[in-house]
């Protein structure tokens, strides 16, 4: 256990370093496993066997079936956004919502949620609303803190609602069904909405002034709006629901393994970008150029991940956690709350991929041996890691506005995210005391139809 | 040296391309494995293993680029501090040399396993595609990623105004 804390601390100070993740993760894990093989750093027999985790994992997951979600979800985003698709679903949500007090940060939380269900990634969301919301709620005199706080904590939904790059990744980690994963990330997705929606609510209680109420849309304009959209809502239907099973009746007989869903959302995505006339060859070459980029790089950092992993399982980190647990005989929750503490506490330093990588493969094994849902203990963390997106010091959707809008100070953007943090706080609980908020959709799945 | 640079630059469009062809043809491919499937009845049967080869080629393809195009994901909650004791330069130097450097290991270890499946005369289920083809490209691909990240290295040291615009 001791080598496994010493490699922990190594790469957390090679990461502070600088030094990318994947080799961080890599270089340490290979010589801990050597270590723990061959009991030298460098015995041969160590390196031997580390080398050759080291080669097969590459080998591996470069060519993981499974994997191919990643960039077919991430082009299906990208693809997407092509068509204009922010301005179009802040349109809608600003036709609907507009009229309340407070209503087009109410506006953006839910045009995010919306953005999310296509977009697999926060800062992606929080990047692309901010430029969409940010001129529209100035216009309309509201308050800097609140119209920054809702771009910020609406684009934390982006990784809990599927499709959503974080759940593929601690699905491939830890062996656990993607599209179970994705189908769990919906209820509280949508609460997210719902909470941050009542955040909205209670800012513009506490201070009128800070968000007036917009115009009001008669149902004509609403329905207008909603033409330019229910493209993509389709797709997004499609897809999840052929995720879920929902289309598994005869004839049809469709169920999407996340593979398949991801490239049916891909394909659709391009197919509508396609017809609105918004590609062009080179729009084509930069959107596809992104998403290879993008995986590659999601690629490097599992590989890194997965070789830290087996060091850390080969260390028996996580069976010592498991015997001091039950040596000192701690109730399963405190052992949850703890864990939960650990992650706000991390996230207030770390990025939410990173700070994934580095905690699920020890805190898994001990969440799954006290008795606790796989599935379940994925959509905590991805709460928990919306969090720390929104956290300071280093709340990094904070610091995207910040990039974005530029004269708001970050200091005023976190003091408006405080009640939609604490709404966050509010969700988190609920769902660590209430799992059958995250467990029901999943559960029916594969029940119908069969 | 800027020539150098600029040279490399303008070559990595190649791998781009291929990466970027490997991308569509997977997105193409799946849709119609789906499509195939539940309407006509009749998949795609060598689907999953075209799906392995173009992940492979798709990601080890841009893998140069991002690898010395500050591309992989890192953590910068440090940038400042090395800003103002001046030692972002020679921090991304040692960043960029260690980094190719440590590759040299895995690059041979992938090079030994590919030889192996060629040895075995390892092929794929439906297409028979040679497995060891694969491996060369990992290989490949990973070796001129180490080299670009020593080189870019090096010119953090000895050239660092070749690279004032970084490649994104």
């Amino acid at each position: 256990m001791t080598v496994a804390l010493i490699g922990f601390a190594l790469v957390l100070l090679l990461v502070l370093l600088r030094l990318p993740i994947v080799f961080a993760m890599g270089l340490v894990g290979t010589f801990g496993f050597a270590y723990e093989r061959g009991g030298d750093i460098f015995s041969e027999r160590g390196l031997k066997a580390a080398m050759s985790m080291v080669g097969r994992q590459i080998m591996d997951t470069a060519q993981d079936y499974g994997l191919s979600v990643v960039p077919l979800f991430i082009l299906m985003g990208l693809f997407v956004n092509k068509g204009g698709l922010a301005r179009e679903l802040y349109a809608v949500s600003n036709a609907f919502l507009g009229h309340f007090r407070g209503g087009i940060a109410m506006a953006t939380v839910a045009a995010c949620g919306g953005f999310s269900a296509i977009c697999g990634s926060s800062l992606a969301t929080a990047a692309t609303m901010s430029k969409v919301a940010m001129p529209e709620m100035r216009r309309y005199g509201y308050s800097d803190e609140l119209s920054t706080a809702s771009i910020a904590a609406g684009g934390t939904l982006g990784i809990l609602i599927p499709p959503s790059v974080i759940l593929v990744i601690y699905g491939l980690l830890t062996e656990t069904s993607i599209g179970k994963l994705f189908v769990a990330g919906i209820l509280p997705g949508a609460m997210g909405i719902l909470f941050y929606l009542f955040a909205v609510r209670w800012t513009v209680w506490r201070k009128p002034t800070s968000g007036p109420a917009g115009e009001r849309h008669g149902w004509g304009e609403r329905l207008k709006a909603l033409r330019s959209v229910w493209a993509v809502l389709l797709l997004f239907f499609l897809v999840i629901g052929g995720l879920y099973g929902a289309f598994d009746f005869h004839p049809l007989n469709l169920t999407f393994s996340p593979t398949e869903a991801a490239g049916m959302g891909a394909m659709g995505a391009f197919l509508i970008a396609l017809s609105r006339g918004g590609l062009t060859f080179k729009s084509t070459f930069e959107v596809l150029k992104e998403t290879t980029h993008t995986a590659a790089a999601l690629f490097s950092v599992l590989i890194g991940a997965q070789i830290f992993s087996n060091f850390i399982n080969l260390a028996g980190l996580p069976e010592a956690l498991i015997a001091m647990v039950t040596a000192y005989d701690v109730a399963p929750f405190v052992v949850i709350l703890m864990i939960l503490g650990i992650y706000i506490i991390l996230g207030c330093v770390f990025e939410s991929l990173s700070m994934l990588l580095l905690t699920v493969p020890i805190f898994f094994p001990l969440v799954t041996s006290l008795g606790y849902d796989p599935i379940w203990f994925g959509i905590v963390v991805v709460v928990v890691t919306e969090i720390s997106l929104i956290t300071p010091p280093v709340g990094l959707n904070v610091f995207i506005l910040k990039g974005v809008v530029g004269d708001v100070s970050t200091g005023t953007i976190f003091k408006g995210v405080t009640p939609f943090w604490v709404a966050d706080i509010f969700r988190l609980a609920l769902i660590v005391l209430v799992p059958w908020l995250v467990l029901v959709l999943p559960e029916q799945m594969g029940a119908m139809g069969h | 040296m800027q020539n150098l640079v600029t040279l490399a630059r303008r070559a990595s469009f190649f791998p781009t391309l291929l990466a970027c062809v490997a991308l569509f043809i997977l997105m193409v491919m799946t849709f119609f494995d789906v499509i195939l499937r539940s309407v006509f009845n009749s998949p795609i049967e060598a689907a999953t293993e075209l799906t392995r080869i173009l992940m492979a080629i798709l990601v080890f393809s841009v893998l140069p680029m991002i690898s010395a195009g500050k591309g992989q994901i890192a953590v910068d909650l440090t940038d400042g501090l090395f800003a103002r004791l001046r030692l972002s330069r020679i921090r991304d130097a040692l960043v960029y040399l260690a980094s190719g450097i440590m590759l040299i290991w895995p690059i041979k270890r992938v090079w030994i396993l590919s030889e192996r499946a060629r040895d075995y005369g390892d092929v794929t289920e439906y297409l028979s595609i040679p497995v060891f083809y694969v491996g060369w490209f990992i290989t490949l691909f990973t070796a001129i990623a180490a080299v670009a990240m020593v080189v870019t290295g090096l010119l953090y040291v000895f050239a660092p105004h070749t690279l004032t615009e970084q490649p994104r």
